[in-house]
């Protein structure tokens, strides 16, 4: 019985990355839940990979170029203010 | 005191939205679209549908914040059109794709097996991961790019995702599943060697 659950429960490191994703939104099944965790607990590339691409996430939100708007842009948008509010 | 204070919190200032947050909104925009000329104008876009809607602001929201609310929705904007206009955007063939970081019993291939990395949990260690994650985002695949840009910059969820860039569910999956392969890779490639 327990060599069944184990086999029924066993994904591979291509589908465990592929639950990661949905994770994150809360859309595993309870059954998938357990298969990734079964082998996130075993396969120490995959946890690298969950807590690598986490942080990433985090990170992008604050991601912000450097460069400010052009003089000639910045002409054009106080132009296009004034012509509104007077 | 403290209600002059409050009536001046309450009240836009068109004059001053260019020098107080033209430049910011311009560095939110660039990256989450990647053309200087559309995230200019973008940024107008912005003052101007501010313009029209400011006796509809009631200062809820800092000024700050409601011209970021606005540019925002501009931005999905933009992709829902450009989803629009490009009707047929192919999809790639996954299962070709996914050779290259998993061999056949679907473990990760020997080049593609996930490193470590060096804390990178000061200010300056992230500004750097910003700045590649910048980088890496630009050179993944448009539908990729179009997908991880509002999953992860913009934090729109996989069914608003779905329905801003008109593809399948299921589609959506692969997509961002791709897109954080080859996200991670790219970021561990550039990270390691500085």
């Amino acid at each position: 019985m327990k060599k069944f659950m184990m086999k029924y429960l066993m994904v591979n490191c291509k589908e465990a990355t592929f639950l990661m994703a949905k994770k994150e939104e809360g859309k595993l099944t309870f059954i998938e839940k357990m298969k990734l965790s079964m082998h996130t607990s075993m396969c120490s590339f995959c946890k690298k990979f969950e807590k690598q691409t986490s942080k990433i996430g985090i990170e992008s939100k604050h991601v912000h170029a450097e460069d400010n708007l052009s003089g000639f842009t910045k002409e054009r948008i106080e132009r296009m203010l004034d012509e509104h509010l007077f | 005191m403290p209600l002059t204070m409050e009536k001046q919190a309450i009240k836009a200032n068109p004059h001053k939205w260019l020098e107080l947050y033209g430049d910011m909104l311009y560095q939110y925009a660039l990256p989450r679209v990647n053309d200087s000329v559309i995230a200019e104008d973008l940024v107008q876009d912005t003052f101007l549908s501010a313009l029209k809607g400011l006796d509809g602001y009631k200062g809820e929201a800092s000024e700050k914040n409601w011209l970021f609310t606005i540019l925002k929705n501009k931005i999905i904007d933009y992709y829902r059109k450009k989803a629009t206009e490009q009707a047929v955007m192919t999809m790639p063939d996954l299962k070709l794709m996914d050779d290259e970081w998993f061999n056949e019993e679907g473990s990760w291939a020997e080049n593609k097996m996930p490193k470590d990395w060096q804390a990178a949990d000061n200010p300056v260690e992230k500004k750097e991961i910003q700045k590649i994650i910048n980088w890496c985002k630009d050179h993944l695949k448009e539908l990729q790019q179009h997908v991880f840009t509002l999953k992860y910059m913009e934090d729109l969820n996989s069914d608003e995702i779905c329905k801003v860039l008109k593809i399948s569910s299921s589609n959506y999956w692969v997509l961002i599943h791709r897109a954080r392969l080859q996200m991670r890779d790219c970021v561990e490639k550039y990270w390691l060697k500085n």
